[in-house]
């Protein structure tokens, strides 16, 4: 029976190393302007958005009992979070308001090519993979914005000090960053039990461990990919 | 550019032509052979393990569907997998495929049952098929693929009445099984008439050219072929159980 206490550990390891590759560094010492924080706003409703087709994805090829689980963990996102009153996407544009965004700045957005890339990485084991790596894909972005398992915080709550930092809005005012700071949490820890229960051979095992790799890897091209996109913006 | 009203114009004619087709379907062959054939308690069995299976796959499709499918769109399916993955607590409904295996109860089957009878061959074969449309087809054909099989069971659309209703009836006729009493059937007969609706309200939002419109057609008869196919195998399974 495989060791499932040390998978979870290997994850939150791998979470946590995360935040020091070089291309997280590069988008979280990027030195923050106004126009640098909407674009990364506008940006990251896009990545919502893609949140959403992989957990759709997931949701169709795994069992009825993680179907039920991802049915729910969409709610807060597609319908409605009761910590926000509103579904997610609602949320960030709703965010963007604060620093000066229209419904018509996420409508029109485009995601650059090194992040259009990483969306379509991410379809692509969301879809092709087996479940048990759909999964983990889509898991490991909440577990790596999980504050209980991330030392420092996660990507939501350090992208939101940066505002607060740099640009002197505070965090309770970014409120798609603040709820993600802990809804994450939740988040993780509600699909944290589909591995004490489907992980049941080597070979689950080391789906797992591969497919967590493998989103790292997309994880990281997608950071690195905006702060390139990111660094260029003047102002 | 169309105007709005020819749109809209456009949108209600396919909407008539899809509810044509899910008529069209009941004069079939497959589907007069299924509603002509007579119950036994065996064949009653084996045809709601295989409406378990059928279900699931349901749950499948519908989410790969979600997957591809715009915001709104993601929305709409969400509200309608609600009820069929979760049940409705409030008003002390469960979730399909226990209300599918509770209703097993009345036929003589145990939830054990449910578990040990595998799909049929032919089954597994639609089942892929529907999944290959709701993966991998263009999200309106996709969503038309799906949708169509909850327009064939709605009461509202179909003459005569759906067919969880038809074979809801059948069932009373020859095993004196109130439809009542016959709870997934029964639950369907009514849940099925709103879903019904959904691929309607998808066409006003989403489908204002010929060519989005005539994606919904295209999703729509290949999923009802995949259909026949699939009620054919059931009423030759049935059949063979004499």
């Amino acid at each position: 029976m495989p060791d499932i206490a040390k998978l979870k550990s290997t994850l939150n390891e791998w979470c946590n190393r995360q935040y020091q590759t070089d291309e997280f560094q590069d988008l979280l010492t990027l030195p923050w302007t106004m126009e640098r924080g909407r674009y990364y706003v506008v940006q990251n409703a896009l990545y919502t958005k893609n949140r959403r087709d992989c957990w759709g994805y997931v949701q169709a090829a795994a069992p009825l009992d993680v179907k039920s689980l991802v049915w729910q963990h969409e709610s807060d996102e597609l319908i409605n979070d009761p910590r926000a009153g509103m579904d997610h996407y609602s949320l960030n544009v709703k965010q963007g308001e604060v620093i000066g965004l229209m419904r018509e700045d996420f409508e029109n957005a485009e995601p650059p090519p090194m992040t259009q890339a990483a969306f379509l990485a991410w379809h692509h084991i969301a879809v092709k993979g087996p479940w048990l790596a759909a999964f983990t894909s889509s898991q490991m972005l909440e577990r790596r914005n999980n504050p209980d398992i991330v030392e420092g915080g996660g990507m939501s709550y350090r992208i939101g000090r940066k505002f607060e930092n740099e640009l002197g809005i505070s965090l309770k005012r970014m409120i798609s960053l603040d709820v993600h700071s802990t809804a994450d949490t939740d988040h993780s820890d509600m699909m944290d039990g589909v591995y004490d229960k489907h992980v049941r051979t080597q070979e689950d095992y080391d789906t797992v461990l591969r497919a967590a790799k493998q989103c790292m890897a997309v994880d990281r091209a997608y950071r690195g990919g905006m702060a390139y996109v990111m660094r260029r913006i003047e102002g | 550019m169309e105007t709005h009203a020819a749109q809209q114009n456009g949108v209600e004619s396919v909407w008539q032509e899809l509810v044509e087709l899910v008529n069209r379907q009941f004069e079939t062959p497959p589907f007069r052979r299924l509603l002509d054939l007579r119950f036994s308690q065996a064949r009653a069995q084996a045809l709601s393990i295989q409406m378990k299976h059928y279900v699931a796959n349901r749950r499948d499709c519908w989410a790969f569907v979600a997957g591809a499918a715009p915001l709104s769109v993601k929305r709409l399916i969400w509200e309608h997998e609600g009820e069929e993955l979760m049940g409705d607590k409030a008003a002390g409904k469960v979730d399909h495929i226990t209300l599918a295996v509770q209703e097993g109860k009345i036929f003589g089957l145990s939830p054990e049952d449910y578990e040990r009878v595998r799909p049929l061959d032919a089954a597994v074969a639609c089942f892929y098929a529907w999944i290959h449309l709701a993966k991998d087809r263009p999200w309106r054909e996709a969503v038309a693929a799906s949708a169509v099989l909850e327009m064939r069971n709605s009461d509202e659309l179909v003459r005569g009445g759906s067919l969880s209703y038809r074979v809801g009836k059948n069932l009373e006729r020859d095993l004196g099984i109130p439809l009542k009493r016959q709870i997934n059937n029964a639950e369907h007969v009514t849940a099925d008439v709103e879903h019904g609706q959904l691929l309607l309200a998808v066409a006003r939002e989403h489908c204002h050219t010929e060519e989005e419109q005539q994606a919904l057609l295209r999703g729509a008869r290949e999923s009802l072929v995949i259909d026949r196919a699939y009620r054919e195998q059931l009423v030759n399974m049935m059949e063979a159980l004499d």
